[in-house]
């Protein structure tokens, strides 16, 4: 078990999810953009058509005007998810010291460890919780109950477990997992190293965490999950800089045509005497 | 076959009907087997319906948002499970999850009853494009209803209203099947009525040979919303345009957009472009229609086979242009009745008319009230798309469709007194709202924004 979760399968894992993002993107991008199909109103320059986009990826734009309760569940669910992403990778490179290397702030690493710890619980925590509220609306809400696919309710359920197994390692001391040890396995993997006697390994909680996270990375690239690239390439062709052509007719000189009077009976004639 | 299995379907085009618009039916035991060859063909070419397919989070907020479902709550006018109708066969025939795991996420077999289910709700759905406004990442629903509309059309399912009007454009040029002598004499009776009416001289040329304009009204101005076509001829005249008339394409409409964007629509491009090209005009400029501006403006440069060689506007751009030029001059109290604008969706959320008309509206009546919501925001009407439809149970869900409209004008309180305005600029609105404000009593009646121009202009 060991073997094939910590020794063989990342390298399977990895293989997987690039060639699987490969052959997704690449159906995506094989398809053209036939149309322009624009939303108006524009944006008038690409630096405004960046600016609506970007705060649709990074504020959820339309979530916070149409359904306040969603944009504040799904916000805080991918802000959390996206620092717990970030620290996953800062505190295995730098053990929880990274704050103390942004020069200029003074934060000791003692400081920057206690910060770590203190961002990463809460992060664990409340991706846990609005994990729970998002499925809790799936279940409750009518809208959200008529659209939903057993997988739309699985996927959260799997990211629950899998983030509540990260929580029990991070709060409960005997399951803890000291960064270093997972510096090292990585590294080892990363260098085609044997892992397998690693004492990490022996961790049940450690293990499972490791299948799930290896499973969700071989799923990803043909579920839904994808969104985040999709977001990007659905607005890339909805949210176009778009210039209307200019208004203005020719040889149309209204001053003149209504000092000639035109259409007013027993004036001018329309089209006769004037151009 | 206004019913199946419960579903309600507009009637259908019989097999004459559809090969005048150049459809062989496909047999009842080949259509599920060739709607999966036929889904692949396009889902190769059309990006905007493959991220449709593939990135719904299925989040559910545009179910709020979509006015079909808000007046049948029926969940397959949900727009995001209306697109699972297809979705659900595109997973099954093209996708690896829904290959491996068909029930997990909800992937289907292809049948003739997953065909009449489509027949049923792509027919439901007014391509008005709120939910592609309002979803997070912006998915078009309204481009998997031209999907669904197109393949049913290859596979001959198309409804009788839809082919007729295609068949009527190809033959005379425009969707009401009017002859050209026809044209003529409506023109010329409207040139009589605004002379009794408003006291001024206007002639509608048609087809003048070396006009510099070349107008393209909506044919439904020829007969149902007169004060529409006179309003613009009004506007041409008062500022002495060297305008015509093609009575080869009187019609700015093109029904093509809405059920086959492949031959019917571009032969209606085509067609447009070869009369512009025999008149040796500078500029066309488009009447009141929504969908028929958003397939001109937005899809003739990808349509056309051949450079573009005249710019091409709305009226209402080149009235709100003069507006603020200050070159025409209106008098607002000739509308003094209290107005509401609802916006028709082709122009706010495709074609980017949503402050020109209101420069339009602002200089000419006195007591405009907007609705809530409006601007890019506003709901359809509920017959956008053409589902004009006269069966009596598609005429049931046009009512519904409608509710959401009907609460807003309400809201407004222009219908109080029994004489307000609803101002609906496009033929598609128009027609449905004509019925449609008498079916839920609200006290207004529906006019173009033309109309309102035409009838403002001081002309001494
Ligand atoms: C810029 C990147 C991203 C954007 C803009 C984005 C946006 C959204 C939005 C608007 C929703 C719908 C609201 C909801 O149902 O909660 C959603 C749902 C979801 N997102 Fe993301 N997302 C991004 C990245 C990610 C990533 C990287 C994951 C990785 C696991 C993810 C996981 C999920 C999940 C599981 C749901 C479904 C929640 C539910 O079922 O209710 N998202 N996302
Ligand atoms: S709003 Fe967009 S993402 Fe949400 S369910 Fe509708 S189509 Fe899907
Ligand atoms: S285009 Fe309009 S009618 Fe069609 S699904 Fe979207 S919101 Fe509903
Ligand atoms: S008919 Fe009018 S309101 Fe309705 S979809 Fe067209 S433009 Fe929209």
């Amino acid at each position: 078990m060991k073997l094939f979760i910590g020794q063989i399968l990342p390298y399977f894992t990895v293989t997987i999810f690039i060639l699987g993002m490969i052959y997704r993107l690449g159906r995506w991008a094989g398809a053209q953009i036939v149309h322009n199909i624009t939303l108006s109103p524009w944006p008038q320059t690409k630096g405004q058509a960046a600016l609506r986009v970007g705060t649709e990826a990074f504020l959820f734009r339309n979530l916070f005007i149409y359904d306040k309760a969603l944009w504040a569940g799904a916000l805080l669910m991918h802000f959390a998810l996206l620092n717990v992403l970030i620290g996953h990778l800062v505190g295995f490179a730098f053990f929880g010291t990274q704050f103390a290397l942004i020069p200029g702030l003074g934060i000791t690493t003692e400081l920057s460890k206690a910060m770590s710890d203190c961002f990463g619980s809460i992060f664990g925590i409340v991706l846990f919780v609005t994990l729970l509220y998002l499925l809790y609306r799936r279940l409750a809400k009518e809208a959200a109950k008529l659209v939903t696919k057993p997988s739309d309710n699985l996927w959260l359920l799997y990211l629950l477990v899998l983030v509540g197994i990260g929580n029990i390692m991070r709060f409960v001391p005997n399951y803890h997992i000291d960064y270093v040890l997972v510096h090292d396995y990585v590294t080892a993997l990363i260098l085609f190293c044997p892992v397998v006697h690693m004492e990490l390994l022996n961790n049940g909680f450690f293990l499972v965490h490791l299948l799930l996270v290896q499973i969700l990375l071989i799923v990803f690239p043909f579920s839904k999950l994808m969104h985040v690239f999709g977001m990007f390439a659905e607005r890339y062709i909805v949210n176009r800089v778009y210039h209307d052509p200019a208004p203005g007719l020719p040889n149309v000189d209204v001053s003149a045509a209504r000092q000639a009077e035109l259409g007013i009976p027993d004036g001018i004639l329309q089209g006769r005497g004037y151009k | 076959m206004p019913e199946y299995k419960g579903m309600v379907q507009p009637a259908r085009a019989s097999i004459t009907e559809l090969r005048k618009i150049h459809i062989e039916p496909v047999p009842d035991e080949l259509k599920p087997g060739k709607a999966v060859e036929y889904l692949d063909q396009l889902r190769k070419k059309f990006r905007s319906f493959v991220l449709a397919m593939e990135s719904c989070t299925k989040c559910g907020l545009c179910a709020e948002n979509c006015h079909t479902y808000l007046g049948t709550r029926d969940p397959n006018n949900i727009p995001t499970n209306r697109a699972e109708l297809i979705r659900k066969i595109y997973k099954r025939y093209f996708t690896l999850e829904g290959r491996w795991f068909g029930k997990l996420v909800g992937a289907e077999d292809i049948s003739l009853d997953v065909l009449e289910q489509w027949y049923s709700y792509f027919y439901q759905c007014s391509q008005c494009r709120r939910c592609a406004h309002v979803c997070p990442f912006g998915i078009d629903t309204c481009e998997v209803t031209f999907i669904g509309r197109q393949l049913l059309h290859w596979l001959g399912i198309t409804p009788k209203l839809h082919s007729t009007t295609g068949a009527a454009m190809e033959k005379t040029g425009n969707h009401s099947a009017l002859p050209k002598p026809g044209i003529v004499d409506t023109l010329e009776f409207m040139s009589e009525e605004i002379r009794d009416e408003f006291g001024v001289e206007v002639e509608f040329p048609v087809d003048k040979p070396g006009a510099d304009i070349m107008y393209i009204p909506s044919s439904a101005d020829f007969l149902l919303n007169p004060y529409t076509l006179m309003g613009a001829g009004m506007f041409f005249a008062y500022i002495g345009a060297n305008w015509t008339i093609p009575s080869t394409v009187t019609e700015a409409g093109n029904f093509g957009f809405l059920f086959d964007q492949y031959s019917t629509q571009r032969g209606n491009v085509m067609r447009l472009l070869n009369a512009a090209q025999e008149l040796g005009v500078k500029k066309i400029v488009w009447g009141e229609c929504g969908h028929g501006w958003r397939a001109a403006k937005m899809y003739i440069p990808t349509l056309a086979d051949r450079p573009l060689r005249w710019p091409i506007t709305h009226i209402h751009d080149e009235v709100a242009n003069l507006i603020r030029n200050k070159e025409l001059k209106l008098d607002p109290l000739q509308n003094s009745k209290p107005v509401t604008l609802h916006d028709p969706c082709n122009y706010v959320r495709a074609c980017g008319l949503n402050e020109n008309m209101r420069v339009i509206m602002n200089a000419c009546v006195t007591d405009f009230r907007e609705m809530n919501p409006h601007g890019a925001d506003n709901f359809c009407c509920g017959g956008g798309a053409a589902i004009l439809f006269d069966d009596p149970e598609m005429y049931q869900r046009r009512i519904m469709f409608s509710k959401k409209k009907a609460e807003q004008v309400r809201a407004t309180g222009v219908g109080e007194d029994g004489d307000g305005i609803l101002c609906a600029p496009c033929s598609i609105c128009k027609a449905q709202l004509y019925p449609m404000v008498e079916e839920h009593n609200l006290g207004v009646e529906v006019k173009g924004l033309i109309d309102l121009v035409g009838r403002s202009l001081v002309w001494k």
